[in-house]
Protein backbone atom coordinates (compact mmCIF):
# COMPACT_ATOMS: atom_id res chain seq x y z
CA UNK A 1 0.00 0.00 0.00
CA UNK A 2 1.27 3.43 -0.86
CA UNK A 3 1.36 5.98 1.90
CA UNK A 4 -0.09 9.27 0.78
CA UNK A 5 2.41 12.14 0.63
CA UNK A 6 0.49 13.98 3.32
CA UNK A 7 0.76 11.12 5.78
CA UNK A 8 4.40 10.60 4.83
CA UNK A 9 5.06 14.26 5.56
CA UNK A 10 3.45 14.03 9.00
CA UNK A 11 5.35 10.83 9.73
CA UNK A 12 8.63 12.38 8.65
CA UNK A 13 8.14 15.39 10.90
CA UNK A 14 7.23 13.12 13.80
CA UNK A 15 10.20 10.79 13.35
CA UNK A 16 12.75 13.56 12.78
CA UNK A 17 11.33 15.54 15.68
CA UNK A 18 11.49 12.52 17.95
CA UNK A 19 15.11 11.87 16.96
CA UNK A 20 16.04 15.47 17.73
CA UNK A 21 14.18 15.40 21.01
CA UNK A 22 15.81 12.14 22.09
CA UNK A 23 19.27 13.50 21.29
CA UNK A 24 18.57 16.66 23.22
CA UNK A 25 17.14 14.80 26.19
CA UNK A 26 20.18 12.52 26.46
CA UNK A 27 22.53 15.50 26.17
CA UNK A 28 20.68 17.62 28.69
CA UNK A 29 20.34 14.67 31.04
CA UNK A 30 24.08 14.00 31.06
CA UNK A 31 24.93 17.64 31.63
CA UNK A 32 22.27 18.19 34.29
CA UNK A 33 23.18 14.94 36.06
CA UNK A 34 26.84 15.87 36.30
CA UNK A 35 26.12 19.46 37.28
CA UNK A 36 23.59 18.51 39.99
CA UNK A 37 25.96 15.97 41.48
CA UNK A 38 29.08 18.08 41.03
CA UNK A 39 28.21 21.75 41.41
CA UNK A 40 27.68 21.68 45.19
CA UNK A 41 31.34 20.71 45.54
CA UNK A 42 32.59 23.48 43.27
CA UNK A 43 33.71 26.36 45.44
CA UNK A 44 36.37 28.98 45.04
CA UNK A 45 38.36 26.99 47.57
CA UNK A 46 38.00 23.86 45.39
CA UNK A 47 39.20 25.67 42.28
CA UNK A 48 42.09 27.53 43.83
CA UNK A 49 43.82 25.07 46.15
CA UNK A 50 45.95 22.00 45.62
CA UNK A 51 44.55 18.52 46.30
CA UNK A 52 45.31 16.94 49.66
CA UNK A 53 45.60 13.27 50.40
CA UNK A 54 45.62 12.16 46.71
CA UNK A 55 42.53 14.22 46.04
CA UNK A 56 40.36 12.93 48.85
CA UNK A 57 40.11 16.48 50.06
CA UNK A 58 41.44 19.84 48.94
CA UNK A 59 41.02 21.37 45.50
CA UNK A 60 42.00 20.81 41.88
CA UNK A 61 44.09 23.84 41.06
CA UNK A 62 47.10 22.00 39.54
CA UNK A 63 44.83 19.85 37.35
CA UNK A 64 43.08 22.99 36.18
CA UNK A 65 46.45 24.37 35.12
CA UNK A 66 47.31 21.06 33.45
CA UNK A 67 44.01 21.04 31.59
CA UNK A 68 44.71 24.49 30.20
CA UNK A 69 48.38 23.96 29.35
CA UNK A 70 48.23 20.52 27.76
CA UNK A 71 45.65 21.19 25.03
CA UNK A 72 47.08 24.65 24.46
CA UNK A 73 50.54 23.25 23.82
CA UNK A 74 49.10 20.42 21.72
CA UNK A 75 47.20 22.88 19.50
CA UNK A 76 50.22 25.15 19.29
CA UNK A 77 52.13 22.21 17.82
CA UNK A 78 49.34 20.77 15.68
CA UNK A 79 47.96 24.01 14.21
CA UNK A 80 50.94 25.13 12.12
CA UNK A 81 51.61 21.54 11.01
CA UNK A 82 47.97 20.88 10.15
CA UNK A 83 47.27 24.15 8.38
CA UNK A 84 50.61 23.93 6.59
CA UNK A 85 49.78 20.44 5.36
CA UNK A 86 46.33 21.40 4.18
CA UNK A 87 47.61 24.49 2.38
CA UNK A 88 50.22 22.34 0.68
CA UNK A 89 47.66 19.71 -0.30
CA UNK A 90 45.16 22.19 -1.69
CA UNK A 91 47.24 25.03 -3.11
CA UNK A 92 50.58 23.59 -4.05
CA UNK A 93 49.85 20.14 -5.41
CA UNK A 94 47.45 18.81 -7.95
CA UNK A 95 45.37 15.81 -7.00
CA UNK A 96 47.57 12.74 -7.53
CA UNK A 97 48.43 9.36 -6.02
CA UNK A 98 50.57 11.00 -3.37
CA UNK A 99 47.92 13.41 -2.10
CA UNK A 100 45.30 10.68 -2.19
CA UNK A 101 47.54 8.42 -0.12
CA UNK A 102 48.16 11.26 2.31
CA UNK A 103 44.47 11.96 2.67
CA UNK A 104 43.71 8.28 3.15
CA UNK A 105 46.42 8.16 5.79
CA UNK A 106 45.03 11.09 7.75
CA UNK A 107 41.53 9.62 7.59
CA UNK A 108 42.85 6.35 9.01
CA UNK A 109 44.73 8.26 11.68
CA UNK A 110 41.49 9.97 12.70
CA UNK A 111 39.83 6.64 13.36
CA UNK A 112 42.50 5.12 15.58
CA UNK A 113 41.49 4.72 19.26
CA UNK A 114 43.25 7.18 21.52
CA UNK A 115 44.79 4.49 23.67
CA UNK A 116 46.92 3.49 20.67
CA UNK A 117 48.22 7.05 20.43
CA UNK A 118 48.88 6.87 24.16
CA UNK A 119 50.85 3.69 23.75
CA UNK A 120 52.80 5.13 20.83
CA UNK A 121 53.51 8.32 22.78
CA UNK A 122 54.64 6.28 25.75
CA UNK A 123 57.01 4.10 23.72
CA UNK A 124 58.34 6.85 21.49
CA UNK A 125 58.43 10.07 23.51
CA UNK A 126 58.47 8.83 27.10
CA UNK A 127 60.78 5.82 26.71
CA UNK A 128 62.74 6.04 23.47
CA UNK A 129 63.40 9.78 23.53
CA UNK A 130 63.76 9.59 27.34
CA UNK A 131 61.46 12.53 27.83
CA UNK A 132 59.63 10.82 30.67
CA UNK A 133 56.02 11.51 31.63
CA UNK A 134 55.71 15.19 31.03
CA UNK A 135 53.69 18.03 29.60
CA UNK A 136 55.66 17.94 26.35
CA UNK A 137 55.29 14.18 25.79
CA UNK A 138 51.58 14.50 26.37
CA UNK A 139 51.22 17.56 24.13
CA UNK A 140 53.14 15.92 21.28
CA UNK A 141 50.98 12.82 21.53
CA UNK A 142 47.77 14.84 21.61
CA UNK A 143 49.05 16.92 18.70
CA UNK A 144 49.44 13.80 16.57
CA UNK A 145 45.99 12.73 17.66
CA UNK A 146 44.20 15.95 16.68
CA UNK A 147 46.27 16.55 13.55
CA UNK A 148 43.92 14.62 11.22
CA UNK A 149 40.92 16.63 12.42
CA UNK A 150 42.72 19.91 11.87
CA UNK A 151 44.03 18.88 8.45
CA UNK A 152 40.62 17.69 7.27
CA UNK A 153 38.61 20.68 8.46
CA UNK A 154 41.22 23.17 7.23
CA UNK A 155 41.41 21.46 3.88
CA UNK A 156 37.66 21.65 3.42
CA UNK A 157 37.62 25.27 4.51
CA UNK A 158 40.39 26.12 2.05
CA UNK A 159 38.68 24.28 -0.79
CA UNK A 160 35.51 26.25 -0.09
CA UNK A 161 37.27 29.56 -0.84
CA UNK A 162 36.01 30.55 -4.31
CA UNK A 163 38.54 30.02 -7.06
CA UNK A 164 37.64 33.42 -8.49
CA UNK A 165 39.32 35.05 -5.48
CA UNK A 166 42.55 33.25 -6.28
CA UNK A 167 42.37 34.23 -9.95
CA UNK A 168 41.83 37.87 -9.05
CA UNK A 169 44.76 37.78 -6.68
CA UNK A 170 47.02 36.18 -9.29
CA UNK A 171 45.85 38.60 -11.95
CA UNK A 172 46.91 41.47 -9.68
CA UNK A 173 50.44 40.13 -9.59
CA UNK A 174 50.35 38.15 -6.36
CA UNK A 175 52.49 35.07 -5.97
CA UNK A 176 50.89 31.87 -4.76
CA UNK A 177 52.16 32.47 -1.24
CA UNK A 178 50.84 36.04 -1.17
CA UNK A 179 47.52 34.71 -2.39
CA UNK A 180 47.48 32.10 0.37
CA UNK A 181 48.28 34.70 3.03
CA UNK A 182 46.01 37.51 1.89
CA UNK A 183 43.04 35.76 0.35
CA UNK A 184 42.88 32.04 1.03
CA UNK A 185 43.67 31.80 4.74
CA UNK A 186 41.58 34.78 5.91
CA UNK A 187 38.58 33.35 4.08
CA UNK A 188 39.18 29.84 5.37
CA UNK A 189 39.67 31.00 8.94
CA UNK A 190 36.18 30.20 10.29
CA UNK A 191 36.55 26.61 9.08
CA UNK A 192 40.04 26.33 10.51
CA UNK A 193 38.79 27.63 13.86
CA UNK A 194 36.10 24.95 13.83
CA UNK A 195 38.82 22.33 13.44
CA UNK A 196 40.77 23.86 16.30
CA UNK A 197 37.71 23.84 18.57
CA UNK A 198 37.10 20.19 17.76
CA UNK A 199 40.77 19.49 18.45
CA UNK A 200 40.68 21.33 21.79
CA UNK A 201 37.52 19.48 22.75
CA UNK A 202 39.09 16.17 21.92
CA UNK A 203 42.30 16.87 23.81
CA UNK A 204 40.56 18.26 26.92
CA UNK A 205 38.45 15.18 27.22
CA UNK A 206 41.27 12.79 26.45
CA UNK A 207 42.27 10.52 29.30
CA UNK A 208 43.90 7.33 28.04
CA UNK A 209 46.55 8.96 25.87
CA UNK A 210 47.33 11.51 28.58
CA UNK A 211 47.85 9.08 31.47
CA UNK A 212 50.41 7.21 29.38
CA UNK A 213 52.36 10.27 28.28
CA UNK A 214 51.86 13.21 30.63
CA UNK A 215 51.57 11.09 33.72
CA UNK A 216 49.38 11.96 36.66
CA UNK A 217 51.52 13.97 39.02
CA UNK A 218 49.55 16.21 41.35
CA UNK A 219 52.34 18.71 41.66
CA UNK A 220 52.21 22.06 39.93
CA UNK A 221 54.16 21.94 36.62
CA UNK A 222 56.91 24.53 36.29
CA UNK A 223 58.43 23.47 32.94
CA UNK A 224 57.24 21.43 29.96
CA UNK A 225 59.33 18.56 31.28
CA UNK A 226 57.21 18.22 34.41
CA UNK A 227 54.49 15.66 34.69
CA UNK A 228 50.95 17.05 34.89
CA UNK A 229 47.52 15.72 35.67
CA UNK A 230 44.54 17.00 33.71
CA UNK A 231 41.02 17.19 35.06
CA UNK A 232 39.94 14.22 32.96
CA UNK A 233 42.74 12.11 34.37
CA UNK A 234 42.03 13.39 37.87
CA UNK A 235 38.38 12.51 37.52
CA UNK A 236 39.27 9.07 36.20
CA UNK A 237 41.65 8.32 39.05
CA UNK A 238 39.30 9.67 41.75
CA UNK A 239 36.43 7.58 40.46
CA UNK A 240 38.44 4.49 39.51
CA UNK A 241 40.32 4.24 42.77
CA UNK A 242 37.26 5.19 44.77
CA UNK A 243 39.12 8.07 46.37
CA UNK A 244 36.30 10.58 46.47
CA UNK A 245 33.06 10.52 44.55
CA UNK A 246 32.12 14.08 45.50
CA UNK A 247 35.40 15.48 44.26
CA UNK A 248 35.17 13.38 41.10
CA UNK A 249 31.78 14.83 40.25
CA UNK A 250 32.89 18.32 41.14
CA UNK A 251 35.86 17.92 38.79
CA UNK A 252 33.57 16.63 36.05
CA UNK A 253 31.30 19.65 36.50
CA UNK A 254 34.24 22.03 36.15
CA UNK A 255 35.38 20.12 33.07
CA UNK A 256 32.00 20.37 31.37
CA UNK A 257 31.70 24.06 32.15
CA UNK A 258 35.20 24.69 30.79
CA UNK A 259 34.42 22.94 27.51
CA UNK A 260 31.21 24.94 27.14
CA UNK A 261 33.07 28.16 27.88
CA UNK A 262 35.82 27.41 25.36
CA UNK A 263 33.29 26.73 22.63
CA UNK A 264 31.39 29.87 23.49
CA UNK A 265 34.49 32.05 23.39
CA UNK A 266 35.74 30.50 20.14
CA UNK A 267 32.42 30.91 18.36
CA UNK A 268 32.03 34.48 19.57
CA UNK A 269 35.50 35.32 18.33
CA UNK A 270 34.75 33.71 14.98
CA UNK A 271 31.47 35.53 14.51
CA UNK A 272 33.05 38.81 15.42
CA UNK A 273 35.73 38.16 12.81
CA UNK A 274 33.20 37.28 10.10
CA UNK A 275 31.05 40.27 10.95
CA UNK A 276 34.05 42.56 10.73
CA UNK A 277 34.89 41.37 7.24
CA UNK A 278 31.34 41.63 5.93
CA UNK A 279 30.81 45.16 7.23
CA UNK B 1 50.93 62.08 -38.27
CA UNK B 2 50.01 59.02 -40.23
CA UNK B 3 52.71 56.92 -38.69
CA UNK B 4 51.29 53.55 -37.61
CA UNK B 5 51.05 53.25 -33.80
CA UNK B 6 53.79 51.14 -32.14
CA UNK B 7 53.01 47.48 -31.54
CA UNK B 8 52.39 46.72 -27.86
CA UNK B 9 51.73 43.00 -28.12
CA UNK B 10 52.73 40.81 -31.05
CA UNK B 11 51.15 37.37 -31.17
CA UNK B 12 52.87 34.94 -33.50
CA UNK B 13 51.32 31.68 -34.65
CA UNK B 14 50.00 31.14 -31.15
CA UNK B 15 48.28 27.89 -30.19
CA UNK B 16 46.69 26.79 -26.93
CA UNK B 17 45.92 23.17 -26.18
CA UNK B 18 43.60 22.22 -23.36
CA UNK B 19 44.15 18.52 -22.91
CA UNK B 20 43.90 17.13 -26.42
CA UNK B 21 41.69 19.88 -27.69
CA UNK B 22 43.21 22.76 -29.60
CA UNK B 23 41.40 25.79 -28.21
CA UNK B 24 43.37 28.33 -30.19
CA UNK B 25 44.61 27.35 -33.65
CA UNK B 26 47.54 29.44 -34.66
CA UNK B 27 46.64 33.09 -34.08
CA UNK B 28 48.88 35.82 -35.47
CA UNK B 29 47.93 39.33 -34.50
CA UNK B 30 49.54 42.67 -33.68
CA UNK B 31 47.96 44.76 -30.95
CA UNK B 32 48.84 48.45 -31.37
CA UNK B 33 49.53 50.55 -28.28
CA UNK B 34 47.02 53.04 -26.85
CA UNK B 35 44.05 51.72 -28.75
CA UNK B 36 41.06 49.60 -27.87
CA UNK B 37 41.03 46.24 -29.61
CA UNK B 38 37.61 44.58 -29.57
CA UNK B 39 37.40 40.82 -29.85
CA UNK B 40 34.13 39.37 -31.03
CA UNK B 41 32.97 35.91 -31.93
CA UNK B 42 30.41 33.30 -30.93
CA UNK B 43 30.70 31.27 -27.72
CA UNK B 44 33.50 28.71 -27.83
CA UNK B 45 35.54 30.61 -30.39
CA UNK B 46 38.57 30.94 -28.10
CA UNK B 47 38.19 34.61 -27.18
CA UNK B 48 38.56 34.07 -23.47
CA UNK B 49 41.36 31.54 -23.92
CA UNK B 50 43.17 34.10 -26.04
CA UNK B 51 42.72 36.83 -23.44
CA UNK B 52 43.81 34.66 -20.54
CA UNK B 53 46.91 33.66 -22.47
CA UNK B 54 48.06 37.28 -22.55
CA UNK B 55 48.67 37.46 -18.79
CA UNK B 56 49.31 33.74 -18.47
CA UNK B 57 46.28 33.01 -16.33
CA UNK B 58 45.90 29.87 -18.43
CA UNK B 59 48.94 28.58 -16.57
CA UNK B 60 46.67 27.94 -13.62
CA UNK B 61 44.53 25.37 -15.40
CA UNK B 62 45.99 21.89 -15.51
CA UNK B 63 46.89 20.25 -18.85
CA UNK B 64 47.14 23.47 -20.76
CA UNK B 65 50.11 23.99 -22.99
CA UNK B 66 50.96 26.46 -25.68
CA UNK B 67 52.93 26.83 -28.89
CA UNK B 68 54.07 29.98 -30.62
CA UNK B 69 54.98 33.33 -29.15
CA UNK B 70 53.44 36.30 -27.40
CA UNK B 71 55.74 39.30 -27.39
CA UNK B 72 55.04 42.14 -24.98
CA UNK B 73 57.19 45.12 -25.97
CA UNK B 74 59.27 42.65 -27.94
CA UNK B 75 59.85 40.21 -25.07
CA UNK B 76 58.48 36.68 -25.17
CA UNK B 77 56.21 36.33 -22.14
CA UNK B 78 56.36 32.53 -22.38
CA UNK B 79 60.13 32.45 -22.16
CA UNK B 80 61.05 30.15 -19.23
CA UNK B 81 62.87 32.97 -17.48
CA UNK B 82 60.13 35.54 -17.94
CA UNK B 83 58.78 36.81 -14.61
CA UNK B 84 55.06 35.96 -14.53
CA UNK B 85 54.36 38.09 -11.46
CA UNK B 86 55.67 41.24 -13.10
CA UNK B 87 53.82 40.31 -16.30
CA UNK B 88 50.50 40.22 -14.44
CA UNK B 89 51.23 43.58 -12.85
CA UNK B 90 51.75 45.03 -16.31
CA UNK B 91 48.79 43.25 -17.88
CA UNK B 92 45.71 43.69 -15.69
CA UNK B 93 42.47 41.82 -16.14
CA UNK B 94 38.75 42.27 -15.60
CA UNK B 95 36.62 39.13 -15.45
CA UNK B 96 33.15 38.49 -16.78
CA UNK B 97 31.75 38.23 -13.28
CA UNK B 98 32.87 41.13 -11.13
CA UNK B 99 34.79 39.70 -8.19
CA UNK B 100 35.31 42.07 -5.31
CA UNK B 101 37.59 40.45 -2.79
CA UNK B 102 35.93 40.05 0.62
CA UNK B 103 37.60 43.08 2.13
CA UNK B 104 36.92 46.79 2.25
CA UNK B 105 36.64 48.93 -0.89
CA UNK B 106 39.87 50.61 0.13
CA UNK B 107 41.73 47.34 0.59
CA UNK B 108 40.43 46.04 -2.72
CA UNK B 109 41.94 48.99 -4.55
CA UNK B 110 45.29 48.88 -2.79
CA UNK B 111 45.68 45.10 -3.13
CA UNK B 112 48.11 45.42 -6.03
CA UNK B 113 50.05 48.43 -4.68
CA UNK B 114 50.48 46.73 -1.31
CA UNK B 115 51.94 43.69 -3.09
CA UNK B 116 54.39 46.03 -4.78
CA UNK B 117 55.48 47.18 -1.35
CA UNK B 118 53.77 50.55 -1.03
CA UNK B 119 53.12 51.14 2.69
CA UNK B 120 52.74 54.89 3.14
CA UNK B 121 49.19 55.78 4.04
CA UNK B 122 49.21 59.09 2.18
CA UNK B 123 50.45 57.45 -0.99
CA UNK B 124 47.83 54.68 -0.75
CA UNK B 125 45.10 57.25 -0.11
CA UNK B 126 46.16 59.12 -3.21
CA UNK B 127 46.14 55.91 -5.29
CA UNK B 128 42.65 55.02 -4.05
CA UNK B 129 41.19 58.39 -4.96
CA UNK B 130 42.90 58.54 -8.35
CA UNK B 131 41.95 54.97 -9.37
CA UNK B 132 38.36 55.18 -8.21
CA UNK B 133 37.98 58.50 -9.99
CA UNK B 134 39.31 57.05 -13.24
CA UNK B 135 36.88 54.15 -12.88
CA UNK B 136 33.95 56.57 -12.37
CA UNK B 137 33.25 55.18 -8.91
CA UNK B 138 34.79 57.73 -6.54
CA UNK B 139 31.71 59.88 -6.06
CA UNK B 140 29.58 56.89 -5.17
CA UNK B 141 31.89 55.41 -2.56
CA UNK B 142 34.13 58.18 -1.24
CA UNK B 143 32.25 58.33 2.06
CA UNK B 144 32.30 54.60 2.73
CA UNK B 145 35.70 53.34 1.67
CA UNK B 146 35.86 51.05 4.70
CA UNK B 147 32.69 49.23 3.68
CA UNK B 148 33.08 45.70 2.33
CA UNK B 149 33.43 45.62 -1.44
CA UNK B 150 30.93 42.76 -1.49
CA UNK B 151 28.13 45.14 -0.57
CA UNK B 152 28.42 47.12 -3.78
CA UNK B 153 26.09 46.41 -6.69
CA UNK B 154 27.34 44.34 -9.63
CA UNK B 155 28.03 47.38 -11.76
CA UNK B 156 29.86 49.11 -8.93
CA UNK B 157 31.86 45.97 -8.22
CA UNK B 158 32.99 45.81 -11.83
CA UNK B 159 34.15 49.42 -11.66
CA UNK B 160 35.89 48.57 -8.39
CA UNK B 161 37.67 45.78 -10.27
CA UNK B 162 38.70 48.30 -12.92
CA UNK B 163 39.98 50.66 -10.23
CA UNK B 164 41.94 47.77 -8.75
CA UNK B 165 43.75 47.31 -12.06
CA UNK B 166 44.28 51.04 -12.53
CA UNK B 167 45.77 51.25 -9.03
CA UNK B 168 48.76 49.30 -10.21
CA UNK B 169 51.46 51.67 -11.23
CA UNK B 170 53.01 49.08 -13.51
CA UNK B 171 49.83 48.41 -15.51
CA UNK B 172 50.17 49.06 -19.23
CA UNK B 173 47.62 46.71 -20.75
CA UNK B 174 44.06 46.05 -19.58
CA UNK B 175 42.31 42.86 -20.61
CA UNK B 176 38.55 42.78 -20.26
CA UNK B 177 36.63 39.53 -20.54
CA UNK B 178 33.01 40.42 -21.33
CA UNK B 179 33.08 42.91 -18.47
CA UNK B 180 29.55 44.12 -19.00
CA UNK B 181 27.75 40.85 -19.61
CA UNK B 182 25.93 40.99 -16.30
CA UNK B 183 25.55 44.73 -15.98
CA UNK B 184 22.74 47.22 -16.47
CA UNK B 185 22.98 49.75 -19.32
CA UNK B 186 24.06 52.63 -17.09
CA UNK B 187 26.91 50.70 -15.52
CA UNK B 188 27.87 49.48 -18.96
CA UNK B 189 27.99 53.05 -20.25
CA UNK B 190 30.19 54.09 -17.33
CA UNK B 191 32.66 51.30 -18.03
CA UNK B 192 32.70 52.17 -21.74
CA UNK B 193 33.27 55.86 -20.99
CA UNK B 194 36.12 54.94 -18.68
CA UNK B 195 37.73 52.78 -21.37
CA UNK B 196 37.53 55.51 -23.97
CA UNK B 197 39.38 57.87 -21.63
CA UNK B 198 41.88 55.27 -20.49
CA UNK B 199 43.25 54.35 -23.87
CA UNK B 200 45.53 57.36 -23.89
CA UNK B 201 47.47 55.65 -21.11
CA UNK B 202 46.77 51.97 -21.63
CA UNK B 203 46.45 49.39 -24.36
CA UNK B 204 43.03 47.84 -24.02
CA UNK B 205 41.75 44.50 -25.26
CA UNK B 206 38.04 44.00 -24.85
CA UNK B 207 36.37 40.64 -25.39
CA UNK B 208 32.67 41.11 -25.84
CA UNK B 209 29.61 39.10 -26.72
CA UNK B 210 27.88 42.28 -27.66
CA UNK B 211 28.91 43.33 -31.18
CA UNK B 212 27.34 46.74 -30.63
CA UNK B 213 29.69 47.31 -27.73
CA UNK B 214 32.66 46.56 -29.96
CA UNK B 215 31.29 48.96 -32.54
CA UNK B 216 30.93 51.69 -29.89
CA UNK B 217 34.22 51.31 -28.07
CA UNK B 218 36.81 49.51 -30.17
CA UNK B 219 39.23 51.18 -32.57
CA UNK B 220 40.09 47.84 -34.10
CA UNK B 221 38.09 44.65 -34.04
CA UNK B 222 39.15 41.04 -34.37
CA UNK B 223 36.70 38.29 -35.22
CA UNK B 224 37.35 34.83 -33.77
CA UNK B 225 35.63 31.66 -34.90
CA UNK B 226 36.26 28.12 -33.65
CA UNK B 227 39.68 28.95 -32.26
CA UNK B 228 40.82 30.83 -35.35
CA UNK B 229 41.29 34.50 -35.99
CA UNK B 230 39.17 35.11 -39.06
CA UNK B 231 40.13 38.71 -39.57
CA UNK B 232 41.19 41.86 -37.79
CA UNK B 233 40.97 45.44 -38.93
CA UNK B 234 39.61 48.89 -38.14
CA UNK B 235 36.24 48.53 -36.46
CA UNK B 236 34.45 50.52 -39.12
CA UNK B 237 35.71 48.23 -41.84
CA UNK B 238 34.89 45.02 -39.94
CA UNK B 239 31.34 46.20 -39.39
CA UNK B 240 30.72 47.50 -42.89
CA UNK B 241 32.93 45.88 -45.51
CA UNK B 242 34.73 42.92 -43.92
CA UNK B 243 36.96 40.82 -46.16
CA UNK B 244 35.57 37.50 -44.99
CA UNK B 245 32.05 36.30 -45.63
CA UNK B 246 31.80 34.71 -42.17
CA UNK B 247 32.63 38.02 -40.48
CA UNK B 248 29.90 39.69 -42.44
CA UNK B 249 27.40 37.03 -41.44
CA UNK B 250 28.34 37.35 -37.78
CA UNK B 251 28.25 41.13 -37.51
CA UNK B 252 24.97 41.34 -39.36
CA UNK B 253 23.54 38.79 -36.97
CA UNK B 254 22.99 35.93 -39.34
CA UNK B 255 24.59 33.42 -36.96
CA UNK B 256 26.26 33.21 -33.56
Amino acid sequence: MRISPKVAQILAVAVLGAATLLTLVVLVFVIVFVLVKGLPGVTWQFLSTAPLDMGKSGGIFPTLVGTVLLPLLAIAIALPLGVGTSVYLTEYTRENRFTQALRFGTDCLAGIPSIIFGLFGFIFFVVMLRMGWCLLSGALTLAIMVLPTIIRTSEEAIRAVPNAYREVSFSLGATRWETVLRVVLPNALPGIVTGVILGIGRSIGETAAVIFTAGSSLRMPTTVFDSVRTMSVHFYILAREGISNENAYATAAVLIISVLLINLVAYTMMHRFIAKRAK
Amino acid sequence: MNQPPPIKIAIKNFRVFQGKEEALRGVTLDVPANRVLGIIGPAGSGKTTFLRALNRLNDLSPDTHIEGQVLLDGEDIYHPEYDVVSLRKRVGMLFALPVALPMSIYENVVYGPRLSGIRKRAQLDEIVERSLTSAFLWDEVKDRLQMSGLRLSGGQQQRLCLARVLAMDEAEVILLDEPCSGLDPISTAKIEDALTLLKSKYTIILVTNNTKQAARVADDTAFFLLGELVECGPTKKIFTVPDDKRTNEYVTGRFG
